[in-house]
């Protein structure tokens, strides 16, 4: 491969990498472990349900909100632990972005870190001010 | 169906659309959700929420693996970012508006076009390994857009640089716009602004889409769940299955060849397109 006039190499420390494979295998693992818990409770308490009435009725929106599925999560229900499984695996890459905000941020990239800022604030105005404004 | 039997099934599926996502950088959700609305009868709004949820399976699966392999380009999957989210956001939006407006066949029929639209370019580059004579536009200079990785299949290490960033920026949005609004990862344009624009190898292309889809789908979800379009007993099958396939695809694509890669996803990309423009149509 030919590679013409090629920049300086902006190298990011090891260190950033190894941080950032295990924000994502964290987020990843802890989704999986409380989606499959809840999955398999939801099913064995639910013995007759069917795939037509999974598909009428979504049983976590009355998850959605803090305090909806505080309670929820409370009370033991399986519908509040699936929501809280898959909003672990929004929140994943979201935390990604922070942790290279945060090295870009101590490695003196200033626009890479206003890039990054500007991304994290994005994805914050997405999950609550766009989604709730959409419903 | 008993519902047992149906997450079943789902998870099966998305065992392979996991694998086949990964190793392509589509992510995962493109097949699901044809798969979902075709084979399963979920309706389109639901299979939507499922597709960004296999998305972030995927993502998080196969970024852990391709960020420590050094085979995923932190640097420029981080800037393209910037494109990526806003033109999720407005998909998203835009979805939920259409949905409530009766026009899902309307999305299904565009989704098989934006499907058939990647097609030439990748044919007209099949044969390629390696990107050739690639010249550094001043942002990618600036902001040092280059890398190396070592190439498995080619025993060696691959040097690479970032070339024109201005239209791969206008690639992203329009790939984020085209996540929010269907649900998949829009890998496909992801792969094509890194591969054809920034002039990046095959597999530095779809290492660096699969860590940049993640966040492209979670600047979707915000809206698509508050919609009510993500059903846990769809998506949390769909989830668990993708991240077992997308380990798998992580396992195998730096034993693969550029050429390999590139071949694996056109048929499916074909295939897929032409299915949904199909049930679009009311024909299946």
């Amino acid at each position: 491969m030919a590679v013409t006039g090629s920049p300086p190499r902006a190298e990011l420390p090891p260190e950033a990498y190894a941080r950032m494979t295990l924000v994502l295998r964290l987020g990843l693992y802890l989704a999986v472990v409380v989606l499959l818990g809840s999955l398999t409770v939801y099913l064995i308490v639910h013995p007759g349900a069917d795939s037509a009435g999974a598909i009428a009725q979504n049983p976590i929106l009355g998850y959605l909100g803090l305090a909806g599925l505080i309670g929820g999560l409370r009370t033991g229900s399986a519908a509040a632990y699936l929501t809280l499984g898959l909003l672990v695996l929004v929140a994943t890459p979201v935390v990604r972005v922070l942790s290279g905000l945060y090295y870009f941020h101590r490695n003196g990239e200033r626009t890479m870190a206003a890039v990054t800022f500007t991304v994290f604030v994005m994805l914050l105005v997405g999950l609550f001010a766009v989604g709730p404004w959409v419903h | 169906m008993d519902l047992w039997l149906f997450v079943l099934l789902l998870g099966l599926v998305a065992i392979a659309a996991g694998l086949i996502g990964s190793l392509t950088g589509l992510g995962g959700g493109v097949i699901m959700i044809p798969v979902l609305v075709i084979l399963f009868g979920v309706p389109f709004p639901l299979a939507v929420g499922t597709g960004v949820i296999t998305i972030l399976a995927t993502s998080s699966t196969t970024g852990a693996a391709y960020v420590r392999d050094r085979l995923s380009d932190i640097r420029i999957g981080m800037f393209l970012e910037i494109a990526t989210v806003p033109g999720a956001l407005l998909g998203a939006t835009l979805t939920v508006l259409l949905v409530h407006a009766s026009l899902s066949n309307a999305l299904l029929i565009a989704l098989g076009i934006v499907l058939l639209s990647i097609v030439p370019g990748a044919i007209a580059r099949r044969h390629e390994e390696l990107p050739h004579d690639v010249r550094p536009d001043a942002r990618s200079q600036r902001l040092g857009f280059t890398g190396e990785y070592h190439d498995a299949a080619l025993d060696r290490d691959v040097p690479y640089v970032a070339a024109d960033t201005d239209p791969a920026l206008g690639v992203m949005f329009g790939a984020g716009f085209v996540s929010g609004m269907f649900g998949i990862g829009a890998g496909v344009f992801k792969v094509l602004a890194l591969e054809r624009f920034l002039r990046l190898p095959m597999k530095v292309s779809t290492a660096t889409s699969n860590f940049m889809i993640g966040v492209t789908a979670a600047a979707g979800a915000g809206v698509l769940f508050a919609a009510g379009y993500v059903n846990p007993l769809f998506a949390a099958p769909a989830a668990l299955g993708t991240a077992l396939g997308a380990y798998g695809g992580s396992r195998i694509l730096p034993r693969l060849r550029n050429r390999t890669v590139r071949l694996i996803f056109l048929p499916i990309v074909v295939l897929l397109a032409v299915e949904v423009i199909l049930r679009g149509l009311g024909w299946l």
